[in-house]
């Protein structure tokens, strides 16, 4: 009895114990986040908690080792905090798991740093959740969720404790896309785009960025500012809509670029892109079995291949959609004005023209980006790819060797027939002229 | 020696656009295909010529075919529906010109008003006016805008397919060309089947005649 007594004592006293500590830590965050509220609503300053939080973390170099080895940097630029867009919210939004008791917080280990990192994507979304919607359909999302350890998440394209107003973005710093595509924002800077100071999210989207080789991506994007393309295009190039649906913008508008042409997969059905089934890829062990040499499709491999996807169901269902191209996304860049782009006909539209000379096949990979296998470029001027590639064809430059054979065929027998029956005719009358002439002798 | 009328003015105004058309478009077809190799004009320019001519070619082939639809002149087209006759006579005339014109055989073929073409003519011109020009306008139109029409394009097997059928027909009248023009000179002199596609009279010499 007395033993029970005494327990209730001490669990009473470590109740009120534990009462007081709660009652101490939510009046110092009540005046801490009031203060800090106070401060901010006087002058953009920092509040007293940030900056007793500032007092400890913007020690250079300060760090912390994380259960894989990695290190965490923990230092925070107190100025640049001050000016960023979250110096209103303060330290204990984002960090509201860092307590007084945890912290630093040896309770719950953290993993490593990209772990870290998704964690606090997760504050992002709580936030910004339409923003975080977006950037889960993009193609960094997709890449993240297929493993790839450099595909970015909200905090490396964002540093969160200097995150800054949109209206104050200088398009022109390239940042951050050019901390990952670097090369690409250096031809960009040089283009007619850069010099113009538009923003990389201006064609590609910012959180919702997709793979720039997705169909119509990119083109859509042209013509959304360049509304009246079409219209200028069909006043001086024959067949204007047909270009625009084959020839990617960059493969006349980036003169300097290295051309090719990627023959896409088509559901002519579905009318649109094949795409490569997720988990059960087929396109590129079909390709390889197709390619026994290993040298590149050519013309029956090409027709093999096809017959492959046409296997079940629809006859023709798949084909071959030819499309002009640049070779890579740095040539994609170089953009120049538009009196500088390609109108010369003759660059394309003829045998042996620079873009012929690189050909693709390609299917839509489960990313949204193109899965591609190479062919031989003769795949474009084979008479076996009439079937194949009927949906390709650019006059002169794809032409069919065996159709201009059969023409100097033609014209050699059209001009040839004539002279030979003259020539026998000519024979004849000489020889009827002896004849008479001995018969008259 | 006789004369005949055996070309009446719209059937000699719609050959002589066709035959200087058919020129144009085969130097513009060789421009085209070949770039390059050929140098006449440029690529954008040939592309331009080789459209409007290719629809004054089509406006002009309803001259031929409305004048023979609406006049008896229909019957130089006839076809001979005796198969053996037929052969007969083209074996024949394939024989003058094989052999007989050597030697200086009279043609076996007499120029009349209904009967002008021979039964090689008859047959050739009727393949070519029928199926192979049409053929020729059709896949030509289809070419001239491949957007608009990519329905149809798709329904014959795609613009490569449409596109091969073009080219195989540009061959055949370019070696038909050198062909015809030839056989224009086969007549009692060398130029008298080309006058008489001027003036609409052919010269016939003792009923006998020569067809081109």
């Amino acid at each position: 009895m007395a033993s029970s007594r005494s327990i209730s004592t001490a669990t009473k006293a470590k109740f009120r114990v534990d009462l007081a500590i709660a009652a101490r830590l939510a009046l110092v965050v009540l005046v801490l986040t009031l203060t800090s509220l106070g401060a901010r609503a006087a002058g953009g300053a920092l509040s007293q908690l940030d900056q007793q939080c500032l007092a400890c973390h913007s020690a250079k170099g300060l760090e912390m080792k994380l259960a894989n080895g990695d290190q965490l940097p923990l230092q925070v630029d107190g100025a640049a905090f001050g000016k960023s867009v979250h110096n209103k919210l303060g330290c204990a939004v984002c960090h509201a798991n860092t307590s007084f008791e945890n912290h630093p917080p040896v309770k719950t280990k953290i993993a490593g740093s990209r772990e870290y990192s998704l964690a606090m994507n997760k504050i992002c979304e709580s936030c910004h959740a339409p923003v975080f919607k977006q950037y889960e359909g993009s193609i960094h999302a997709t890449l993240f969720r297929d493993g790839n350890s450099y595909a970015p998440v909200c905090t490396d394209c964002h540093s969160p404790h200097a995150v800054m107003a949109k209206a104050t973005y200088d398009a022109t710093s390239g940042a951050p896309c050019s901390k990952c595509h670097g090369s690409i924002f250096e031809a960009y800077a040089g283009s007619v785009h850069g010099k113009a100071t538009l923003a990389c999210s201006n064609c590609h989207g910012a959180h919702d960025v997709s793979a720039a080789t997705k169909e119509g991506q990119l083109k859509n994007a042209c013509l959304g500012c360049h509304q009246d393309a079409q219209a200028s295009h069909q006043k001086w190039l024959p067949n204007a809509k047909q270009h625009f649906d084959s020839v990617s913008c960059p493969a006349c508008h980036s003169p300097t670029a290295k051309r090719k042409v990627n023959l896409r997969l088509y559901d002519n059905v579905a009318q649109q892109a094949v795409a490569e089934k997720a988990g059960v890829p087929q396109f590129e062990s079909r390709a390889r079995s197709a390619d026994a040499k290993g040298a590149g499709l050519d013309a029956m491999a090409l027709h093999s291949l096809l017959r492959e996807f046409n296997r079940e169901g629809i006859d023709n269902k798949t084909t071959l959609r030819g499309r002009l191209e640049v070779s890579d996304g740095v040539d994609a860049h170089k953009l120049t004005p538009s009196a500088q782009a390609i109108r010369d006909c003759a660059k394309c539209h003829q045998q042996g023209a620079d873009p012929f000379q690189s050909v693709t096949v390609s299917i839509v990979g489960p990313d949204g980006r193109p899965v591609r296998y190479g062919a031989k470029p003769e795949v474009l001027n084979s008479i076996i790819s009439v079937d194949s590639l009927s949906g390709f064809y650019a006059i002169g430059g794809t032409r069919i060797k065996l159709l201009d054979w059969l023409l100097a065929l033609a014209v050699l027998g059209g001009i040839g027939a004539p002279l030979g029956h003259m020539t026998v005719r000519w024979l004849f009358k000489r020889y009827a002229k002896k004849i008479s002439g001995q018969e008259d002798s | 020696m006789a004369r005949i009328y055996v070309h009446p003015l719209p059937v000699r105004i719609w050959h002589w656009i066709n035959a200087f058309g058919f020129v144009a478009m085969i130097v513009t077809g060789f421009q085209i295909r070949y770039i390059g190799l050929i140098d006449l004009m440029s690529f954008r320019t040939a592309v331009v010529v080789h459209e409007w001519i290719g629809f004054v070619l089509i406006a002009n082939f309803f001259i031929w075919l409305i004048f023979y639809l609406f006049t008896d002149k229909i019957r130089v087209y006839h076809p001979e529906l005796n198969p053996m006759k037929h052969f007969r006579a083209s074996f024949r005339q394939a024989m003058f010109y094989g052999y007989g014109i050597f030697k200086g055989d009279p043609n076996p073929h007499h120029v009349s008003v209904y009967e002008k073409f021979n039964s090689m003519q008859s047959m050739s011109y009727q393949v070519i006016m029928l199926l192979l020009v049409p053929l020729q306008f059709w896949t030509g139109v289809l070419l001239w805008d491949v957007k608009r029409f990519s329905g149809m394009i798709d329904v014959l097997g795609g613009v490569r397919v449409v596109d091969t059928a073009h080219v195989l027909i540009f061959i055949f009248f370019s070696g038909f060309i050198f062909m015809h023009i030839y056989l224009a000179t086969l007549g009692h002199t060398r130029m008298a089947h080309i006058k008489s596609m001027i003036t609409g009279y052919e010269e016939v010499e003792d009923t006998h005649g020569d067809g081109k």
